[in-house]
């Protein structure tokens, strides 16, 4: 299988933010329609459905295209999104009014406050899961479609 | 349709269609795909998982389990 290598990369990487989009539209509609929840969640899906799937799809051809010449493991690659995507996420939420930054922390939802004491272990955690996730998952994707 | 006419459409037809050739290979295939099934594997080889990405993973659950609310916030970015 030698064709569309990147064609298949965009589809390997965007298969991950694919499959749980589903589930975070389920609790959406859960917790706003069924539950009455008084929480925005509506702006805050806008970043997951809409640029997290392309973001996670173009840093897969991203891999393809240069790991020949920078030889990160896909693990180490994916474990890199985050510094991209989390700044963004935080701007694009900041701007929608999702996430308000305190002195002593940030809010997000007007609910779930986090602690400046509890950002850098969070964010250890978010690149940890990513890493998994691009060696294990995105990684046995692309050996399938025959581009790893 | 007499027997001319049919006669004409079996000329027709031989003459559309091309003869077919003795293709058979030289050998029998079949014992040699048998090998190749009866030598496969009957499952994929297990996946090793180094102790680095269990400590990972731990890692992350101690997080999950000491700040619930790191767990929308996970999903938000996926």
């Amino acid at each position: 299988m030698t064709n569309h290598p990147y064609l298949r990369a965009f589809l390997a990487g965007a298969f991950v933010p694919t499959l749980i989009l589903p589930l975070m539209l389920t609790g959406f509609i859960v917790l706003r329609m069924v539950l009455q929840v008084p929480f925005p969640f509506e702006r805050g899906i806008i970043f997951p459905m809409a640029l997290v799937p392309s973001l996670w799809a173009l840093w897969n051809m991203l891999w393809l295209g240069s790991s020949e010449r920078t030889h990160l493991t896909i693990g180490l690659h994916g474990a890199l999104l985050p510094l991209l995507l989390m700044p963004c996420g935080a701007l694009l939420a900041t701007s929608l009014r999702i996430l308000s930054i305190g002195e002593d922390g940030v809010t997000w939802f007007n609910a779930v406050h986090v602690s400046y004491t509890w950002i850098v272990p969070v964010f250890l955690a978010a690149l940890a899961v990513y890493y998994l996730m691009w060696k294990y998952v995105v990684g046995f994707l692309n050996r399938t479609l025959g581009i790893a | 349709m007499n027997t001319r006419d049919t006669d004409r459409l079996k000329t027709l037809l031989q003459a559309a269609l091309p003869p077919t050739r003795d293709d058979l290979p030289p050998r029998d295939l079949w014992p040699e795909l048998r090998q190749r099934i009866a030598s496969a594997p009957a499952s994929p080889a297990p996946v090793s998982i180094p102790w680095f990405d269990w400590a990972l993973a731990g890692g992350v659950a101690l997080v999950a389990v000491a700040f619930p609310a790191a767990v929308p916030l996970f999903f938000y970015y996926l």
